[in-house]
Formats: structure tokens, C-alpha cells, sequence
């Protein structure tokens, strides 16, 4: 027992943002303990917004500072901090402060959208007490943090065993998330026990399949799955059921048909703050690390995977289309919007090639910052008992409040993919990505779905501009800053990347290449 | 340490030790998984786990890797399952638990996919690993087991090592968060308060009665009986089912001064 | 810039850089989009002065219009790009924002401002009593804008930019009377088939892409020849899906008479003189894809031939001012499909008669919402009659437009129907017959047709009561100056246009649609020009004297054609039988359960998308054991697949 081992080299720089925000997550937990009640909010809320502001600073240095195949890996390459990693990072950053912003609002309700103690029962008199007085759980912050550290670690991690851990460590803390609405919790709750479950059922598959992959290449990095690919002698079927319980598990993550039966279900109960980051940030974090398993791993096994995963995207589209047709509340139809959406991102990533994947990275950021703002609009609408997002409710806003109708409309004609919103110029590239790959057939079905999914769109306009407000129509709430940036944010993003995506689309092309 | 792993590791050989431990175990271990699926009691289904894990704890330590193996014992079963069984009967076991199953179908489908499931993954494997030798136990153990494993979590995986804390710091804020009820100071009782609560008029202060067992009959279900013939509905535990009683349970005992 | 591009061929297409005033044309687009932009979100405040600033507008447009066109005539090759900014830079995604003022992009730019001005100028009359006016206004310049877009437009993008613009502009504007049950079941109708169009014009431009590497107009038309002929004729054929798709074009053609469920001016702009033109405008700008494959070009002329026939006969024996005007518009349509489709020097001869119909329909939808405007809004002609003498501007200018849509010299119809028609004797072979006669047949039965709805209208018997004599109070009266003007300077347009046009244009188009070609029909040129003016003479004859006398005013027994026709000639069970079946079927497929029937092929298979979607909406049950479930489903699928696809492999 005589040898040594020696520490591996880390390469602090390229791993500061997540030393940030996961140290940042620790003195929250801290906060929570000792700084009074009245003022842990505040504090919380802006130091959780200078950790990320941090880390972002830190991800453009590293990106300044130039990204080449010799210090791209680092803790004996198990973490791969490449160009496609570091704008992912970038992204999951960005769309984290903009919904971190939602999730720091507590000016529309009193205390927040979070329930200030989920240990009491719901219904109670304790219960009702709480709903109306007292301020918002803080928790949330840490657990925001922990989440978007673990997506930075997802989406950079060059070996499977070191995604999965990085797959719990976001997981959990959205599960948790998910339970705490300050309305309506025992949606939210359910929510959340759901999530969890199935969760741990596609976790479940996801770490099957590392041990089926290491049975073929004996090794999980995937350098080594690519270089066993071509070299080993082993009958392939190992490989390919790895892949396929790899694939699951991450397909569940992304919300691809059929695993995505429970993102209705989850985006409705969960706090609209919280669906709008799950919906931004983990759709980002999840199709970058789908990315880096085909492109890095498993590229040279494609033959394979794309007529499978081909037909799991035209599914993905079509159902996520034709379910949104018969949705009455506006967070399940936004909810089959974003599945759809998973069909037309998986379009991308089976475009293949560095064009595939630019217009995977352009897709996630458009996608996430469109539909941060509807969700924040949808934050707005409210009545007595919270936010209205039955369809019926919505009926008439046009007239009520023009404005915010407007925006939604223009979110709504972005989700459409009407051009001269970032909708178009998304789809455009992914589908452009589809045909240069050679995948013309995908695109014949995700232009059919993009016409079915139009009509709900359009029946939610018609209905805001085109009928006569009710009695129960709600009014629509002055937002407080912090939603006003994100709304703002959001929708000037999106108008942005319609009109002049030029920029953007420089930076996706540039990074799309992953280091292996 | 380096003793088990010389005298465990069987290259590419399945001894015949190894193989009579197997074919006791195995059939053990899909008992012990199917009895915790099928088993209705939440507690009958936890030692059912056990047994499967137990097995799994065997399994591992046969195959040369003892530190998993007793890890697999110690921290699974010893400790997590334990307290696992702790809290379900803290919690008590809810009655009102419904165990019919009220989808069309839910159960042959999920029954037939499963099968389904297992066979291919069986096949799958099966001709994957047809005529294959196994190899690396002893590259992965020359050091020693333990070192071996030390040797990855401080090298390639040190970095995911310090990230799963995150992982257990997210599952205490969740579970303070989810569990804990804080308490505002006007609601917090004090011994006295209980003490004055407790003697309240109307209160029955003492300690409660027992049921009528071997009295009238043999159950636990059977309440006691007051002075005046009534049951006494103090005597039974609020989880017990109700039961309806028997005309000998409701009958009088005659006393002796009768 | 992309000139680099290009093959350096004879006949290369080059456009040059704008300069001076021509750099400034995309003003014309940015002033009625501001103006819409202004219109929808002033709110309250602009109720009084919006519509007056959404006439001011498309009138500013026109005249920077005019001084373009003026402009652009002292050119050398009469062809100006501009490129505003990069839209797409990347890699082989290379679009630019940028827009081209050729002769062809000059027409419509004057026909949808001069066109448009005047409809706007109308609406503000026919309008003045409706709440909602500052919000239709907004409609109507946005739609002024994304029409402008998509003709100004230098690459296929930007024309499905507008493409779509005009599409939400034109939804919206249907459905604009969203009380009416009516109205918003066309709208809808009108965007779901529009959406099937727009889908082949995407795949269209994707094709162009994967092939060609751009959808610059410049390095389309100049690579397009270095295609093979069925790859020209696959992203023809999807180009002409999207023009069918708006043009009206069989089989996408049920929307358009639907679509009268709108304000007249509405049906005036949009359904007869603009929009419903892009289709048209869209073949004649890619002329030199639809050269190049001479089945693209049958396909299209067969188009146009069903379309007008079709058209022709649904036409006469509608009885809803309106719908008749918009059958007739279908089957107007028709000829001009036909005339691009049987190219040469007939796309010079569709834009002639777009140009022309642009001016009489306009005319003649006005005058219709002029009628119904004094008839408390009946829009029955069975109902009307002998209105001559109570609105003699209305009819004088309809007579205009009647006379020149069925082809009287020296009105514009004449001028620019008949070369159609001897265009399409003159293609080579017996299909000159075929679609030579069709176009004949054509002409006489549009002179039927429209000699019925302007007879039953205007003159015979009254057939309409006031409040003393029935239900229904009307007191017909001459709509206020504000419409009557617009009507008679469009009925100027319709005498004069085509005789103005029949020469100059086509010369002035020769840039981009190539010179003029010499016709041999297969009966003397003559010869022809007599038998279409007897047949139209013999159609509207016989028009007049069967409805001079009046008609019934409830359907009566008729024959077999009569019938077909008044039930869209059985086109809308053709659509059940083809598209809504299927659909039923595949739902039924989909989800194992029976689906009720539904009508048209538009709820046909919204109702088998909603169907589907209700019955996909059972599987979410809610219970997590059974959403575990769906997921095996898919794992047992995905890792069956996974293997099957490697069994396959492996043999």
C-alpha cells in the first residue's frame, strides 16, 4: 500500500461559477439562520443576484480569456468547460437572473409567491392565516442556487457518472421548489410528489444505462465511449441499451413524448415563478447535456440513435401540438407549447453537425427568455384567489388592459414562430440545421406541427382581443420592478432576436463545438 | 483488507462457492423485490427490502468488492432502512390506505411491461455477454479495494465528491423546510400551560385504560368495559379498525357476587 | 453583398445598389407600420383623428410610390436593391434584410397603396358608426404594411414575412365581427387553410435552401437552372401550394367566399384587389423557377383552369352579393394562374388583368357595400332590384365594373382577358384546345353571371320592402360622398386601366418577366376575339332575359348542375370525402375510438385535431402510477427500437 496518489490539477478559473453560486447557496442555508426575518428577503435576494451576476462575470472572462482543446478539461477530465459548455453556462446564467427576478417579486401578493410555512396543514386556520400575512419562505433562494450550480455542472460534465450526480443536484432542489406555492397548494404539492417520482423513475433508468455503457466500454467518460465505439470487439447490443435507458432518462428531462406526462401537471401546481425557471433553465441544462452524450459520446454510433430518437421528435412535436389544442388553462397549454418546443430542439440536435447544435444553443436562449416573460405576464393576471389561468378568465383582457394583452399577443405570435420574433428565427435555424443534415423528413413533420400548434395560440388572442370582458374577468396587476425587468427583459429579447439575431447567432456558431 | 481480496478474487472464474451462494441468494433477492411489491403492509414491505438488499450486500462482497458490500449492509440496510421502519411506525400505519387499485388495466399492463421490460434487457444482456470473460477485478483491486475506490473519489471524481454535498445540504434545508413548523412565541406552550390544559375541567387527566383483552375476548380491538357496562372507548387505540363485536363481547360477564 | 456570388451567364440577373431617393424606399413600409403601431396602442385617445391618420398614410405612401416609380423609370435596368441590415449572417443561414423596387415590385406597390388609399378613404364612411373603428384601421394599414413587405421584399423570406403579416392582418379583419358566429368560424377557416399553404411556401424556401444555399431572388434565379428538373419541380409545386393557399386556388379555394363575413372594404382590399393577388404575384416573381420545368407550368395552368371553371359556375348560382363577387374573384384569379402558368409573355398578361381586377372588383365590392349600405345591410339580390333609380351613382360605377369584368371593349377587362385567352390557344399541342376553350367557356359564363347580379340588383321588379309593406324596413338611398367618390374614381380606373395598360405594361415589365412573344393560336387571332365577344354577348343575353322579369325569392326546384352549384358544386363533400375522412381515420387510428362526423375539410380536421387531442387528454389520468406507466411504455419502446435497429443492422 506503499504508492501515492496525487491530487489531479483543478482548474479554479474555469470552475468559479460554480464554486460561486454552490458557496453562495451555503451562506444562504446561513442567512436563514441568522439573520432576522424582516430582513432575510433582501438579503437573500441580492446576494443570490450578485452570486450569479458573479459567476456570469466569470464564465465571459474564461470565454475572453479563449477556450482551446488543451484547457478545456479539468479534474482529470471529468469536467469539460468547452465553448458549447461555457455558452450554456452563460445562458443557464442569464435566463437564472431574469428568473430569479420572478421569484424575488412580493409586491403583487403579500409575502410572494411562496407559502411562507409548507409544514402546516393546508386548509387550515393557521393556514389561511399565513396565506394572507405572512411573508414567503427564503429557502427558495439557497435552493435556486443549488439548482442552477448543478445545471453549470450538467451541462460541462465530460462523464457520466459525474452528470448523474449533477442530474440529482438540480433535480432535488426543483422538486422541492415545485411544493412550495403560496396558492393552491395542495396542486403544488401534489406537484411536487409527482415530479419526485418520476423523477427517480427516469433517474432510475439513467444510472441503468452508465452501468450497461461501462459494461461495453468499461469506462463512463465519454472519451473513452467514443474511442470504444470504433475499437472494441464487444456485440454493440450493451452500448445501445445504455444509450437507450441514457436517452430516457434525459428525454424525461427535457419533456420528449412519450416522458412527458408529467410536465402538465408539474408546471401547472408549481409556483408560476418557479415553472417559468424550470421551463427556461432546466430545458437548457437538460437538452446540453442530451447534446454532449450524442455528440461526444455516442457520436459515431448515430446510424443508431437518430432514426429512434428522429421518431421520438416528431412524436414529441405532434403531441405536444394536438394536446395544446384542447388545454382550457393557460399553464398546461403553455406546458404542451414547451413539449412541442422539445420536438423542435430535438430537431436541432439530430441536425447534427456544429450548425445542428448552434441552433440548438440559439433555440434554448430565444425559447427560455419568451417564455420567462409569458410567465411572467401570467404572474399578473389575478384575482382573489391568485393568478386566473383558466382560458375562460382571459376572455375580454384585450379591452381590460390593452397593453399587457398586447404583449402577451406578441409572446403568443413568438411561440407561433411569426416572424420578426425570436420564434421564427429559432425555428428557422433548427429546421435549417434539419434540412442541412440531411433530416428533411423531421422538418415536413415540425412544419405540420408548428400549423396545429398556431390555432391554440390563436384562440387565446381571439379570445383576449375578440370577445366582451365578463364579470369575472381579473384585472391584471401593476407588476412590481423586479417582474417589470423580467417582463421587459424578456419581451425586448425577443422582439430582439427576430429582428437582429445576427449577434446572437454569431455567438451560438462560434460555440458550437464541444471538446473531446 | 488485501486478504479478502486475494482470497475472493476468482479471475474470470465463478467458483463453486460462489456459484452455491448465488443460486441461494438470487431467487432470495427477486423474492424479497416482488414480496416488497406485493406485500400490503407498508412494514412487511420495508423487510421484504431488507431482505433484498441483504442479498444484493452478499453479492457484491462475493464479486470482490467488499467495501460496497458492507457499505451496502451497514449504510443501507443497518441505517437507512432501520430508520426507514422507525418512521413508518412512528407514523402509524394509515388504515384508510387504499389498496385496490382503481385504473382499467394499471395492473396487467404495468405486469406485462415489466415482464416485457426484464425480457429484453435480459436478452439484451444475455447476448451481449455470451461467451465473455469478465476481466478488471484485479486491475480495479491491486491496490486494495478500499484504496481503489479511495484512490477515484480523490483523483477523477474529487470534484463530484464535494458537489454531492450540495446534494445532502439540499435534502436538509428541504426536509426542515417541508417538516418543521415554526412556531410564533404566542403559540408556544410552556410546561405549565400543558400542565393547567391537562387538569382542565372535562379533561381526563389519568392514564387511559386497557382494552378488553382476554376479559371478553382474545383481540386487542375489544374495548374495556366501564363500571356501568359500556364500553370504554378510551381502551382502544384511535388506529385499530373498528370492529363489530360479537354477542359474547357485548354480553355481561356475570361476577362472582351475582 | 451577394453579386459574388452569381454565375456569370448571359442572361444573369443583376440588381443594382439604390441610390438617392430609391435608398429611401423603405419608408414605404415603415409608414403605415407606424401608423398601425400607433393605431393599436394610442388606445382611446386617437378615436377621433385614427382613421384620418391611417388614410394619411397609405396616401403618403402612394405618392412616395409614385415618385419611386418615377424615379426608377430613368434607370438602366429599372432594378434597385437595398439592403437594410443582415438578418440571419451565419454560417449557411446567410439572409438579408433587404428590399428590391423592380418594375414588378413598382405595380404592386401602386395598385396596393393607389387601391388601397381609396378603400381606406371608403372605409371611413362605411365605418363611422362602428366602435371599433381605430382598431380596424390599425388592421388595415398593418395589412398595407406586410403587403408592401411582401412584394418589396429581394429574398423569399422577407415575401414570407409579409406573407404572414397579410395572413394575421386578414384573420383579424374577418373575424373582425366577432359577434357573429359566422365571421369567426370563417376566420378561423380562412388562417387554417392558409396555414396548409404557408406550410408548402416553408418547405418551399428550406428546399431552396438545402439547394441553392440562399433565398436571394438574385441567386435563386440565377442557380436554379443548375438544378435538376425534379428538385425545380418539388419547390415549384411547394411554392404553388402556398399560392393556391392564398390565392384561392383549387383545392384550397372554400376559404375565400367565406372570408365575406368581414367589413366590405375588407372584401374589397384584401379578398379581391391585394392579398388574395400574392399567390399570383408570388409564380410571376419566380418565373424562373416555373420556366424551367414545363409540368410545373401544366400543373399550374391546370390550377387555373379547374379554378376559373369552377369559380365561373358556383358563381351563378349564389344568391349573396358578396359571395357571388367572391366566386367571381376566385375564378378572376383563375385566369390569372392560368396566364402565369402558361408563361412566355403571358405573365406579363396575368399582372395586366391583376392590375385590371384590382381596379373593378375594388369597384364592385365597394358598390356592393354601398347597396347593402343603403339596404340596411341585406345582402340578398333576390331581395333587391330596381335600385337604379334610388343610388345612380352606385350603379352607373358598378356598370363600369360589370362591363369591363365581363370583357366589353373598350373597357379594361377586354383588354386583358381576351390576350389571356389567345395565350392559352396558343400553347402548343391539344392542350392549347383544352384550356383555350376552358377559357372561352369561362368568359361566357362570367358574362352570365354577372349580367344576373347586376340585372337582379339594379333594374327589374322591386323585390324589397319597407317598413309599411313587410318585416324588414329599407329605404334604399345613395351612400354619402366620402364612398361615392372612391367608387367613381375606381370606375374611371375600370374603363381606362387596360387600355392604358395593355401595351405599356408589359413593356415596362420586360426586365423581369422577359419580352413578348409571339402568339399563334390555333384559331386566328380574330377570329378568336369575335367568338369570345359573342359568347359574352350570348351569356349576358341570356342573363337578361331569363332574370329581367325578377326571380323567385326562395331556391326553386332546379336540375342537377343548379344543385351542384349552389352546394359549392359538391366541392366541401369532395373535401369530407379526401381530407376529413382520412383525418377521422387517423384519429380513430390514434386513440381506438369512434369519432363523430363533422363538415368541411377545415373542421374536418380541426375537429380530428381536437378529437385526437380530447381523447390523448384521457391518457393524462393525473394518477402518477399511471403517468409511470406511459413512461415504461416508452422505455420498453425506446430500448425495443434501440435493439431492433441494431438486430437490423447486424443482420
Amino acid at each position: 500500500m506503499g504508492d501515492t496518489i496525487s491530487f489531479p490539477h483543478l482548474d479554479y478559473a474555469a470552475l468559479w461559477p460554480m464554486l460561486i453560486l454552490f458557496g453562495a447557496a451555503c451562506v444562504g442555508v446561513l442567512v436563514e439562520a441568522f439573520v432576522p426575518k424582516a430582513w432575510r428577503n433582501t438579503v437573500q435576494l441580492v446576494l443570490s443576484l450578485l452570486a450569479m451576476g458573479a459567476a456570469l462575470v466569470m464564465v465571459i472572462k474564461r470565454a475572453a480569456a479563449g477556450v482551446t482543446a488543451a484547457n478545456a478539461h479539468t479534474a482529470s477530465d471529468a469536467i469539460s468547460i468547452d465553448k458549447a459548455g461555457l455558452f450554456l453556462q452563460g445562458a443557464l446564467l442569464v435566463l437564472g437572473i431574469v428568473s430569479l427576478l420572478l421569484i424575488g417579486e412580493r409586491t403583487l401578493e403579500t409575502g410572494g409567491p411562496f407559502v411562507a410555512q409548507a409544514a402546516i396543514t393546508v386548509g387550515s386556520e393557521a393556514d389561511r392565516r399565513q396565506a394572507a400575512r405572512e411573508s414567503g419562505a427564503t429557502e427558495v433562494y439557497p435552493l435556486a442556487l443549488f439548482a442552477l450550480a448543478g445545471m453549470l455542472l450538467f451541462v460541462t460534465a465530460n462523464d457520466l457518472l459525474v452528470m448523474f450526480v449533477a442530474l440529482e443536484v438540480f433535480s432535488l432542489p426543483l422538486y422541492l421548489l415545485c411544493a412550495l406555492a403560496r396558492r393552491k397548494r395542495l396542486l403544488s404539492q401534489e406537484a411536487a410528489v409527482k415530479y419526485f417520482l418520476l423523477g427517480a423513475f427516469a433517474s432510475a433508468f439513467f444510472l441503468f444505462g452508465v452501468a450497461m455503457v461501462y459494461g461495453f466500454a468499461n469506462a463512463v467518460d465519454f472519451n473513452s465511449i467514443h474511442a470504444n465505439i470504433s475499437t472494441s470487439d464487444k456485440p454493440f447490443a450493451l452500448l445501445l441499451i445504455g444509450l437507450a435507458m441514457l436517452a430516457i432518462g434525459l428525454l424525461f428531462k427535457v419533456a420528449a413524448v412519450p416522458f412527458h406526462v408529467w410536465t402538465p401537471d408539474v408546471y401547472q401546481g408549481a409556483p408560476t415563478p418557479v415553472t417559468a425557471f424550470m421551463a427556461a433553465c432546466t430545458k437548457a441544462a437538460a437538452f446540453g447535456g442530451l447534446a454532449r452524450v450524442l455528440y461526444v459520446g455516442f457520436d459515431r454510433s448515430n446510424w443508431n440513435f437518430t432514426p429512434v430518437l428522429g421518431v421520438i421528435a416528431v412524436l414529441t412535436m405532434l403531441v405536444g401540438a394536438v394536446l395544446a389544442v384542447t388545454q382550457t388553462d393557460l399553464k398546461r397549454l403553455l406546458a404542451y407549447s414547451s413539449v412541442a418546443n422539445a420536438g423542435y430542439l430535438l430537431v436541432g440536435v439530430l441536425g447534427g453537425g456544429a450548425a445542428g447544435l448552434s441552433s440548438m444553443l440559439f433555440y434554448l436562449v430565444a425559447y427560455g427568455f419568451a417564455i420567462i416573460a409569458a410567465f411572467a405576464l401570467l404572474t399578473l393576471v389575478r384575482d382573489a384567489d391568485g393568478e386566473a389561468t383558466h382560458l375562460s378568465r382571459w376572455a375580454g383582457l384585450g379591452r381590460r388592459s390593452p397593453f399587457f394583452a398586447s404583449v402577451f399577443t406578441f409572446l403568443l405570435l413568438a411561440f407561433a414562430g411569426l416572424p420578426l420574433t425570436s420564434g421564427f428565427t429559432a425555428k428557422f435555424a433548427v429546421f435549417g440545421a434539419a434540412i442541412g443534415g440531411g433530416q428533411t423528413w423531421l422538418v415536413l413533420f415540425g412544419v405540420l406541427s408548428s400549423i396545429i400548434l398556431a390555432f391554440p395560440y390563436l384562440r387565446v388572442i381571439v379570445m383576449m382581443w375578440l370577445s366582451e370582458p365578463g364579470d369575472t374577468t381579473p384585472s391584471v396587476s401593476i407588476p412590481g420592478a423586479l417582474t417589470s425587468a423580467a417582463l421587459m427583459v424578456g419581451v425586448l429579447v425577443t422582439l430582439l432576436l427576430g429582428v437582429a439575431p445576427s449577434s446572437l447567432l454569431d455567438l451560438a456558431n462560434n460555440a458550437a463545438s464541444f471538446v473531446r | 483488507m488485501t486478504l479478502a481480496t486475494e482470497v475472493l478474487a476468482a479471475a474470470g472464474q465463478v467458483g463453486t462457492g460462489e456459484k452455491v451462494v448465488f443460486f441461494i441468494l438470487a431467487p432470495l433477492a427477486v423474492v424479497g423485490a416482488l414480496g416488497m411489491v406485493i406485500a400490503r403492509n407498508a412494514v412487511h414491505s420495508a423487510l421484504w427490502l431488507v431482505l433484498t438488499m441483504l442479498s444484493l450486500g452478499v453479492f457484491y462482497i462475493v464479486q470482490t468488492g467488499p467495501f460496497i458490500g458492507m457499505v451496502q449492509i451497514i449504510v443501507y440496510t443497518g441505517a437507512i432502512m432501520m430508520l426507514f421502519l422507525f418512521v413508518l411506525m412512528l407514523v402509524g400505519r394509515d388504515a384508510s390506505d387504499s389498496v385496490i387499485e382503481t385504473l382499467r388495466g394499471q395492473k396487467v399492463a404495468a405486469i406485462i411491461l415489466g415482464v416485457g421490460l426484464a425480457g429484453l434487457l435480459g436478452f439484451g444482456v444475455y447476448e451481449a455477454t455470451r461467451g465473455i470473460v469478465p476481466v478488471g477485478l484485479e486491475g480495479a483491486n491491486a491496490a486494495g479495494n478500499v484504496q481503489g475506490i479511495a484512490k477515484l473519489l480523490f483523483t477523477k471524481y474529487v470534484w463530484v465528491f464535494e458537489v454531492t454535498s450540495a446534494l445532502l445540504i439540499t435534502a436538509a434545508v428541504g426536509a426542515m423546510l417541508l417538516a418543521h413548523r415554526e412556531r410564533a412565541a404566542g403559540e408556544r406552550v410552556g410546561q405549565v400551560a400543558m400542565m393547567k390544559d391537562r387538569f382542565r375541567p372535562g379533561n381526563y387527566p389519568g392514564p387511559k385504560p386497557g382494552p378488553g383483552v382476554f376479559a371478553n375476548s382474545t383481540s386487542v380491538a375489544t374495548p374495556a368495559k366501564l363500571p356501568d357496562g359500556t364500553p370504554a372507548e378510551r381502551s382502544i387505540s384511535p388506529i385499530l379498525p373498528t370492529r363489530e363485536l360479537t354477542a359474547a363481547e357485548i354480553a355481561n360477564k356475570p361476577t362472582e357476587g351475582k | 453583398m451577394v453579386a459574388t456570388l452569381i454565375n456569370e451567364q448571359a442572361e444573369a440577373v443583376v440588381y443594382a445598389p439604390a441610390t438617392g431617393l430609391l435608398s429611401y424606399m423603405w419608408l414605404l413600409i415603415a409608414i403605415p407600420a407606424v401608423s398601425a403601431l400607433i393605431l393599436l396602442l394610442a388606445g382611446k385617445a386617437a378615436n377621433r383623428w385614427g382613421h384620418w391618420l391611417g388614410v394619411a398614410s397609405v396616401l403618403a405612401s402612394f405618392v412616395l410610390g409614385l415618385t419611386l416609380f418615377f424615379q426608377l423609370r430613368n434607370l438602366e435596368n429599372r432594378s434597385v436593391v437595398e439592403n437594410l441590415y443582415s438578418f440571419i449572417p451565419v454560417g449557411n443561414l446567410r439572409v438579408d434584410f433587404g428590399l428590391l423596387f423592380d418594375p414588378l415590385a413598382a405595380c404592386f406597390v401602386l395598385l396596393i397603396t393607389g387601391v388601397g388609399f381609396l378603400i381606406h378613404l371608403y372605409a371611413t364612411g362605411y365605418m363611422a358608426h362602428d366602435e371599433g373603428r381605430r382598431r380596424f384601421f390599425g388592421y388595415f394599414n398593418l395589412f398595407i404594411a406586410a403587403m408592401l413587405l411582401l412584394v418589396l421584399g429581394n429574398n423569399y423570406v422577407m415575401l414570407y414575412f409579409g406573407w404572414e403579416g397579410v395572413g394575421l392582418a386578414s384573420y383579424l379583419l374577418i373575424s373582425f365581427w366577432y359577434g357573429r358566429p359566422a365571421a369567426a368560424t370563417a376566420g378561423k377557416k380562412a388562417f387554417l387553410m392558409n396555414r396548409v399553404g404557408d406550410a408548402g411556401l416553408v418547405l418551399g424556401i428550406f428546399l431552396m435552401f438545402a439547394w441553392l444555399g440562399s433565398t436571394n431572388y438574385e441567386v435563386v434565379f440565377n442557380n436554379i437552372g443548375t438544378l435538376g428538373s425534379t428538385t425545380v419541380l418539388l419547390i415549384g409545386l411547394a411554392l404553388l401550394a402556398g399560392a393556391c393557399g392564398k390565392s384561392g386556388q383549387f383545392p384550397l379555394q372554400a376559404w375565400l367566399p367565406d372570408a365575406m363575413e368581414g367589413p366590405t372594404p375588407v372584401s374589397a382590399l384584401i379578398h379581391a384587389a391585394t392579398m388574395v393577388t400574392a399567390g399570383v404575384y408570388l409564380i410571376a416573381r419566380s418565373n424562373p423557377i416555373f420556366s424551367e420545368n414545363t409540368t410545373l407550368q401544366t400543373v399550374v395552368v391546370s390550377v387555373g383552369a379547374i379554378t376559373l371553371l369552377l369559380g365561373c359556375i358556383i358563381g351563378t348560382a349564389k344568391d349573396d352579393i358578396k359571395r357571388v363577387l367572391a366566386w367571381s374573384t376566385v375564378s378572376q384569379i383563375g385566369y390569372m394562374f392560368l396566364g402565369v402558368g402558361l408563361g412566355g409573355g403571358a405573365y406579363a398578361l396575368a399582372i395586366i388583368h391583376l392590375l385590371a381586377h384590382g381596379f373593378f372588383k375594388a369597384n364592385m365590392f365597394l358598390g356592393a357595400g354601398s347597396v347593402m349600405h343603403g339596404m340596411n345591410d341585406q345582402v340578398d339580390i333576390r331581395r333587391f332590384g330596381g335600385l337604379y333609380k334610388y343610388m345612380r351613382i352606385t350603379w352607373l360605377t358598378f356598370m363600369m365594373g360589370w362591363l369591363a369584368i365581363i370583357g366589353i371593349p373598350p373597357l379594361s377587362g377586354f383588354f386583358t382577358k381576351e390576350p389571356i385567352i389567345v395565350a392559352a390557344f396558343s400553347r402548343p399541342g391539344w392542350t392549347g384546345w383544352l384550356f383555350g376553350l376552358a377559357a372561352l367557356l369561362g368568359a361566357g359564363l362570367t358574362a352570365f353571371y354577372m349580367t344576373r347580379l347586376f340585372i337582379l340588383t339594379f333594374h327589374g321588379p322591386k323585390r324589397w320592402t319597407t317598413a309599411k309593406e313587410g318585416l324588414v324596413d329599407q329605404h334604399p338611398h345613395e351612400s354619402p360622398a366620402v364612398m361615392t367618390i372612391p367608387l367613381i374614381l375606381l370606375a374611371l380606373g375600370s374603363i381606362v386601366a387596360g387600355g392604358l395598360m395593355v401595351t405599356s405594361v408589359p413593356q415596362w415589365l420586360e426586365p423581369v418577366l422577359g419580352p413578348e412573344t409571339a402568339e399563334h393560336p390555333k384559331i386566328a387571332h380574330g377570329a378568336l376575339t369575335a367568338l369570345s365577344l359573342v359568347l359574352t354577348v350570348a351569356g349576358a343575353g341570356l342573363a337578361y332575359a331569363l332574370f329581367r322579369k325578377g326571380t323567385a325569392l326562395t331556391p326553386q326546384p332546379a336540375g342537377v348542375l343548379v344543385t351542384a352549384a349552389r352546394n359549392n358544386l359538391y366541392t366541401d363533400a369532395f373535401n369530407e370525402a379526401v381530407f376529413e375522412k382520412p383525418g377521422n381515420w387517423l384519429t380513430r387510428l390514434l386513440v381506438f375510438v369512434d369519432n363523430k362526423g363533422v363538415d368541411g375539410l377545415v373542421n374536418g380536421l380541426a375537429a380530428a385535431v381536437g378529437g385526437g387531442s380530447g381523447r390523448l387528454r384521457r391518457l393524462q389520468t393525473g394518477f402518477v402510477r399511471s403517468y409511470a406507466l406511459s413512461m415504461l411504455v416508452g422505455g420498453v419502446l425506446v430500448l425495443g427500437a434501440f435493439l431492433a435497429v441494431q438486430l437490423g443492422w447486424m443482420g
